[in-house]
């Protein structure tokens, strides 16, 4: 993969900001290090091969389209074509934006090449923004991320979004790209003790190749969960880390990934009791159509002393064309004696049987067929809260199908 | 639960078995890996050309590789340089029958409980019994033959048999396969070769046994099993090793070839030296095991309890390319001190309506790792094609690990996959309905594990179910509470 890094422009181009000698650190590691291939266990499934082929220019156009309005209402902030204008907000009370102070990312670590795009992020962003929640929120917040049809840049945002103890609330990334770019989001989100954050990825892309990095600390008896729906993209990469860090933190993944043909999407989560006391839940599913390829990594690990851990990770998938991939991998690495541990994973293909009960109460192929899916796919949805996101959720998966 | 803690310890503690060293005269070859040492090798069996020459591309070839790093292994560095690859107890001639064998050999056996002794030979199993090296002796040769049944070391069918041999070594395990089976391919000094004619039963259970004596020598031995259309055979291994404070290195080949309609079952009970208590010596288990379902209907079962090893890297597989093809894969795998195992299978389906089943069972204890780490695939033409895995784990105390890494790839959307594992302690109700019926707590704890290996064992031959449910008493009778 030396051909991505041949193509990245040289150190001495690095932005020379107040953030300059973090950037030329990253970029040291990232051209020691280079980019992961296949032979790189966590990209096992997944090439950024498409990476070589493209050419990206380093800014992109200063429109993007206007996200998708949705069913409730919401504060919304826009981050067109992967930045944010701090001018144009409206922020609800409680809420506060501001630029990432470089001490936060001096130390940062993502290890050798298998954390090579966010050391690219790192040497790279353009902004880097701290999201602080500091009062419980009456409407969800959105992060609206959006890029045009001619938008073929590669950007790196940065976001480290905080929740101050006690808080709840809900967080929606309104993912819509529609261009051909490259978009390396590096996320991390902090839940102090007590709080509880409702966190919801909902993504359809184009062209774009998407990686996101998403690590999530859960602090004593704080609540994360995420519900996802990726609606597939050209190359999506999501990452998405668990950290249970004090007694009591609970983490809970609900995702659905529904992938056509051309697309490639691979979702690689991480459950990490680091103490005992934690508990954990998590049921990811893929339906794959046509030429996609999907794969999905979930991990659980309990570490040394965390006893008295609950885990459990589900995976159903289906394959639903002849030309369609599904790769998983569910992995637990266990250190812990008093513990339980599971995971449960299939892959398969909607039921004759169920499709001729259907079929024979009257309904056409096409509509039983969409209907079995829409069944299958919506079940993580179903613990989506409010019912209006919920609502909103399963509406969207019905458009796909 | 104190109480039962310190039983488990003392009953752990017990002595390995198996841990004495024969005193007996060694043929060896000067430490050290180069042409010359193979040729060497080659030369003292008397090898044709076409053997040498493969041996030296697998030994180029492995020049060109590096070991494998990706197992959740710590792997201290291994000094290729000072192993002596062959070692052989020192004697005229090769023995023509068990009578001829030095009685030290057959005594060493004999305390193993290896059925080599003409009165043992009652148990009705042949064995091919392998010391060091080289195979000191099969028994039931007479009886085999009659059936058309060929079970010999493998130098004898280099000699007896090298068109089969030509056709077949290397053909389920390529040299360029992985390093360790590249170095098997260049050094291999013996093993056992088993040839089932079309259409026969094998009228007994067959069996190696295979034991490491000499000092800072490996063990690279090779097994080769072709079952021709219509034929079955039960074959089953066993292994074990002096207690050493130095770590040595057993790296095996096995490849099976199952033709239309035939069916292996290949068991073993895996007992090296484990190393003591605190992680010193023990023997390094890098072995290569694969079968391939050649021909349609035919069907290969792995099953295999491994109780021993410093270090265990086995991952018995199936290519199951033959329509209807089944594959099975039972495993219980025990690390206790600082043994540390990454072992599971590999079901390749190819064909169409294949089959596979997985039936996986960790125990750790003491300071241990232990990982399950296992492949489906199913390829794009394997329609109808099933899979069912089951992986559970058992911790016993808390300084020990269990993982599992499964990899599941489907390009079919007929096939079907199943995967569940879990990991858990044995639980104090379990323990305690036991106690409440009478049974003191070291039977409850061996009931309950017996229990949760059960479905492994019943898949085992009588004789080494037998002796598998003792090796893991020995090692865990009372572990949990």
């Amino acid at each position: 993969m030396s051909a991505i890094l041949n193509k990245l422009a040289p150190e001495s181009e690095l932005a020379d900001d107040r953030y300059g000698d973090i950037r030329r650190r990253a970029h040291q590691r990232l051209m020691q290090y280079g980019f992961p291939d296949l032979k790189t266990e966590a990209w096992k499934y997944t090439s950024l091969r498409v990476l070589e082929k493209r050419e990206l220019s380093a800014t992109g156009p200063s429109e993007a389209g206007q996200p998708a309005t949705l069913p409730f209402e919401a504060d919304v902030i826009p981050m067109a074509n992967g930045l944010i204008d701090p001018d144009r907000l409206n922020l609800p009370a409680g809420v506060r934006l501001e630029p990432m102070a470089p001490a936060d990312l001096i130390n940062l670590d993502y290890g050798d090449r298998a954390g090579a795009m966010a050391w690219l992020n790192l040497a790279r962003f353009e902004q880097a923004w701290r999201l602080v929640i500091d009062a419980t929120l009456e409407r969800p917040l959105v992060l609206a991320m959006t890029s045009s049809s001619d938008f073929a840049a590669s950007v790196h945002p940065r976001l480290q979004i905080e929740l101050a103890a006690g808080v709840e609330a809900v967080l929606i990334e309104q993912q819509a790209d529609r261009g051909a770019g490259l978009i390396n989001i590096v996320e991390d989100i902090a839940l102090a003790r007590g709080s509880k954050l409702r966190h919801v990825i909902q993504r359809r892309n184009a062209d774009s190749i998407w990686v996101q990095r998403t690590r999530v600390t859960v602090s004593a008896d704080a609540d994360y969960r995420c519900h996802a729906l990726d609606l597939g993209g050209r190359l999506v990469r999501q990452d998405l880390s668990v950290h249970l860090l004090e007694a009591g933190a609970n983490g809970e993944i609900d995702g659905v990934a529904f992938i056509d043909s051309k697309q490639h999407v691979d979702w690689h989560t991480a459950i990490d009791h680091e103490v005992g006391h934690t508990n954990s839940r998590e049921s990811f599913r893929i339906m794959a159509d046509g030429t996609g390829v999907g794969v999905f990594n979930g991990r659980i690990h309990i570490q040394r002393g965390a006893d008295d851990s609950h885990s459990d990770l589900n995976t159903a998938n289906l394959l639903l064309s002849e030309s369609a991939r599904i790769n998983i991998k569910p992995e637990l690495e266990i250190y812990a004696e008093e513990v339980t541990a599971s995971h449960g994973a299939t892959i398969g293909q909607l039921e004759d049987s169920a499709l001729f009960y259907l079929r024979t109460r009257g309904l056409p192929v096409d509509q039983a067929m969409a209907l079995l899916k829409y069944g299958f796919a919506a079940a993580p949805l179903e613990n989506a809260e409010p019912e209006a996101l919920r609502d909103w959720l399963t509406a969207e998966l019905e458009t796909v199908l | 639960m104190n109480q039962t803690t310190q039983q488990v310890e003392k009953v752990i503690q017990q002595r390995y078995k198996a841990g004495f060293f024969t005193d007996i005269e060694s043929d060896q070859i000067r430490a050290g890996l180069d042409e010359e040492v193979i040729a060497m090798i080659s030369a003292k069996k008397n090898e044709p050309v076409w053997m040498l020459e493969w041996r030296l591309k697998a030994f180029h070839h492995w020049q060109t590789m590096t070991g494998p790093n990706w197992a959740h292994l710590k792997i201290p560095g291994i000094d290729f340089q000072k192993i002596h690859y062959y070692a052989a107890p020192k004697q005229k001639n090769r023995p023509k029958s068990l009578d001829d064998v030095d009685p030290k050999l057959l005594e060493t056996f004999d305390k193993l409980g290896v059925p080599l002794h003409e009165r043992a030979r009652l148990a009705g199993v042949a064995v091919d019994a392998v010391f060091d090296s080289v195979s000191v002796g099969t028994t039931f040769q007479k009886e085999l033959k009659e059936a058309g049944v060929i079970f010999c070391s493998f130098s004898e069918a280099v000699q007896d048999h090298p068109e089969l041999i030509r056709e077949y070594l290397g053909s389920v395990v390529p040299y360029t396969d992985n390093y360790f089976a590249a170095l098997n391919s260049a050094v291999f000094s013996d093993g056992s070769f088993v040839y089932i004619p079309k259409g026969t039963r094998c009228p007994m259970e067959l069996s190696t046994y295979f034991r490491i004596n000499a000092r800072d020598t490996g063990q690279f031995e090779r097994t080769l099993i072709i079952a021709e259309p219509g034929s079955h055979v039960s074959y089953l291994e066993g292994c074990t090793a002096p207690m050493r404070d130095e770590n040595q290195l057993h790296a095996a080949v096995v490849e099976l070839v199952a033709l239309e309609k035939a069916q292996i079952k290949y068991s073993t009970v895996q007992n090296w030296y484990p190393g003591d208590e605190n992680g010193k010596g023990g023997i390094y288990n890098f072995v290569t095991k694969r079968g391939d379902c050649r021909g349609d209907d035919s069907r290969i079962s792995w099953t295999q309890v491994e109780t021993g090893s410093a270090i265990t890297w086995k991952y018995p597989s199936c290519i199951l390319r033959g329509d209807r093809s089944a594959g099975e894969f039972y495993s219980v795998a025990l690390t206790h001190n600082h043994q540390q195992a990454d072992t599971g299978t590999k079901m390749i389906h190819l064909g169409k309506n294949t089959t596979s089943k997985v039936i996986s069972k960790g125990i750790s204890a003491g300071k241990s790792n232990n990982s399950y780490r296992g492949l489906v695939r199913m390829a794009r033409r394997a329609d109808n094609a099933r899979n069912y895995t089951q992986c559970d784990s058992l911790l016993i105390g808390k300084t020990c690990g269990a993982h599992t890494f499964p990899y599941i790839e489907s390009s079919n959307a007929t096939a079907k996959i199943e995967h569940e594992a879990t990991t858990s302690r044995i639980g104090d109700d379990q323990l305690f309905y036991c106690r409440a019926r009478g049974l003191g707590e070291e039977d409850a704890v061996a009931m309950i594990v017996d229990g949760f290996c059960k479905e492994v064992f019943k898949e085992l031959p009588m004789e080494f179910a037998v002796e598998a449910k003792a090796l893991l008493e020995i090692s865990l009778e009372g572990a949990v509470g």
